[in-house]
């Protein structure tokens, strides 16, 4: 099993009434960048990298980053500079980027250079990965949600020729024509770094990561649901004549550790309490969801698949306007000391039997302390324990078998 | 008055095109909004009563099929000459509304022989200079109901057409018109940096129709239309939003014929 950590380096110094205050009471795309103090952003910046760093040191296999637009829940906008910089700063972790949001890039040329940059840098580490980001990525760099999936799939295929069919060539394509694709740098890994595709499960981008072998990694989904999910997949892959395993799935969950329950129940709060746009305060569906963002959704084909999974009880109101208790009562986030949180991932892994798990450690107002402490147990206690799982389970992930 | 109308889909280049179609007389073709076809109301029959009026559905819009090749306005206004030539409507009368306007302008300015007159009501497709063209692709519809009108009490029709929740099958079209509204007007959003200089030749009779309290797209816009259009007036509506035509029908109404009379 691959292990890794995540936080969405939230920005804090706001409070819910900012967030009521604004446009649309929302917390991304038009709630005003006047809340944000750049002397603060500096500090939260280094201190990520820092957490960051000592992942590496207490056994991480991989760091994983994302990145959102116009909104103070996600500090990683230019995700790929704080990949080059841990490129360079660690020694043997995977970067993996999930992902790259394919569609508001007018050039996906320069993408696929600064990746192949990271890559060399990192002396082979990269893991590319590819989203069509949310609608407030689309609103923030005006792209038109129209062509999301279109410019995502056009973009992708763009970027795999450039990665491996030698230059100079010619792209003339619907939404991206270029005269020259020659970048000089290329990957260092061959054919090219690993591609994993993270979501929510729209079938859609299932069936298209199945053709293409490519892992799916589950975004914080309802246990049940995911297992439908998988299933598509599944159905998929064996229509291209395979069977999925393990390592064609991860699992992203909020797993925060303290020295004892009730120390990790309190601290864990912190997620609800700072991390305000997941969902607690709604973004209004015209910025999550914008007009033709989802219109590929309504092909017959894959609203029949829609109706085979499971809709997930927490997203009725949003997965934050859940109570904590009901919360960690179902597992989705898996909060308390050691010993409670192997146990309580023991199950989750055992039922979902991902390759690749991967650990949201903090976030929202969970100081750095705390992370920093989080990040010591699980070296010492969490990680170890969940090789062995991993190992019992037979939860091989894509490393260890190409998928 | 009595509301007659038929509905009929006709073939225009290969593509089927729904229309409504009524009233008799000199014939007037309508260009509906960014919003879809609302169908024959009252304002509409007023018109019937002094013209054969035809209103159709926008390629993309309602029952209207969308040519694989059709992404923006002037697109649009290239099928439209298609339209008028095979519907034998070269020449007629025009009022286009809001973004039905601006298809109406590039109409024009594509074939001189297109339209006798041409009335433009709150139309978009020119930059406002101090103001911004509210952005409707990140607002809900309900707060863009709320923002069309000025006082929704003076529209006869408001609860006729607000009152009641949507059908699945009027959701369904209501969400397929948004998304080609999308398709066309989405950067630059509602105007074409060239329309002004287009217009300039546009040398037929034309009225700008604008409600002084519209919230959506800025009043300054109609003396920027007049200035490009060499042969036009204006005519303010007070008290009014972005809907003259459902808002205040019966002023709107008066307005038009004197125009097109």
């Amino acid at each position: 099993m691959f292990l890794m950590r995540f936080t969405e380096r939230a920005y804090v110094n706001y409070t819910p009434e900012d967030v009521i205050n604004s446009p649309n009471q929302a917390v991304r795309l038009t709630f005003s960048n006047s809340h944000f103090d750049p002397q603060l952003g500096s500090e939260l910046y280094n201190k990520y990298l820092d957490e960051y760093e000592y992942s590496e040191e207490v056994g991480f296999d991989g760091l994983m980053l994302n990145e959102h637009h116009n909104t103070p829940t996600c500090l990683g906008a230019t995700m790929n500079l704080e990949a080059a910089i841990l490129a360079r700063i660690t020694k043997t972790p995977k970067i993996v980027l999930l992902g790259n949001p394919l569609p508001i890039f007018d050039n996906p040329i320069r993408l696929a250079e600064e990746l192949a940059e990271i890559d060399m840098i990192s002396r082979g580490r990269l893991v590319s990965g590819f989203v069509r980001g949310t609608g407030v990525e689309s609103l923030a760099t005006n792209t038109n949600p129209l062509f999301n999936r279109e410019r995502f799939e056009e973009a992708h295929d763009l970027l795999i020729k450039t990665w491996t069919t030698p230059g100079p060539f010619r792209w003339e394509g619907k939404h991206y024509q270029f005269r020259v694709v020659n970048p000089f740098e290329t990957p260092l890994q061959k054919p090219h770094p690993p591609i994993w595709i993270p979501g929510t499960g729209s079938p859609e981008t299932l069936v298209w990561c199945a053709e293409h072998h490519y892992p799916y990694l589950f975004l914080e989904t309802d246990h049940q649901g995911t297992q439908d999910m998988m299933q598509i997949y599944a159905e998929t892959a064996r229509q291209h004549g395979y069977e999925p395993g393990p390592e064609h799935f991860g699992y992203l969950v909020r797993i925060h550790v303290q020295d004892t329950d009730e120390k990790a129940e309190e601290v864990g709060r912190g997620y609800m309490e700072g991390n305000i746009g997941v969902g607690r305060i709604p973004l209004p569906r015209d910025y999550a969801s914008p007009v033709g963002y989802g219109s590929a959704s309504r092909d017959p084909r894959f609203l029949r698949l829609r109706e085979q999974i499971r809709s997930d009880p927490f997203r009725v109101g949003g997965l934050d306007t859940a109570a904590y208790d009901d919360i960690l009562a179902s597992n989705r986030w898996i909060i308390g000391s050691p010993d409670t949180v192997v146990s309580k991932l023991r199950e989750v892994l055992a039922q979902m039997r991902p390759g690749i798990l991967a650990v949201w450690t903090n976030d929202g107002s969970i100081s750095h302390e705390d992370s920093m402490r989080c990040l010591e147990l699980m070296g010492q206690e969490v990680l170890p324990a969940l090789r062995e799982i991993g190992e019992e389970l037979e939860l091989t992930d894509p490393f260890q078998k190409a998928p | 008055m009595v509301t007659e109308f038929t509905e009929k889909i006709v073939e225009v280049g290969g593509n089927k095109v729904q229309i409504l179609t009524g009233g008799s007389g000199d014939p007037l073709v309508l260009f509906h909004g960014a919003g879809g076809n609302s169908g024959w109301l009252r304002y509409v029959q007023a018109l019937a009563d002094q013209y054969t009026v035809y209103l159709p559905s926008h390629p993309g819009y309602n029952k209207s099929e969308r040519p694989e090749w059709l992404e923006t306005i002037a697109d649009m206004a290239s099928f439209y000459t298609w339209f008028l030539e095979e519907q034998g409507l070269e020449g007629a009368r025009a009022i286009g509304f809001s973004m039905g306007g601006w298809i109406a302008s590039e109409v024009a300015v594509s074939c001189r022989h297109a339209f006798s007159k041409l009335m433009l009501v709150d139309p978009v497709g020119i930059k406002p200079q101090r103001g911004e063209i509210t952005d409707i692709f990140i607002i809900s519809p309900a707060q863009i109901n709320e923002l069309l009108f000025h006082d929704p009490t003076q529209a006869p029709e408001y609860d006729q057409l607000y009152s009641q929740p949507p059908t699945p099958e009027q959701a369904e079209t209501a969400e397929t018109n948004r998304e080609m509204a999308v398709r066309l007007c989405w950067k630059p959003y509602m105007y074409d940096p060239r329309l002004p200089g287009l217009l300039s030749r546009v040398n037929i009779p034309s009225r700008i129709v604008w409600g002084r309290e519209d919230r959506l797209v800025p009043v300054e816009c109609a003396e920027l239309f007049h200035q490009a259009l060499p042969k036009s007036d204006v005519v303010i509506i007070d008290q009014c939003g972005h809907s003259p035509q459902v808002e205040k029908p019966d002023e709107f109404v008066r307005v038009a014929l004197e125009f097109l009379a």
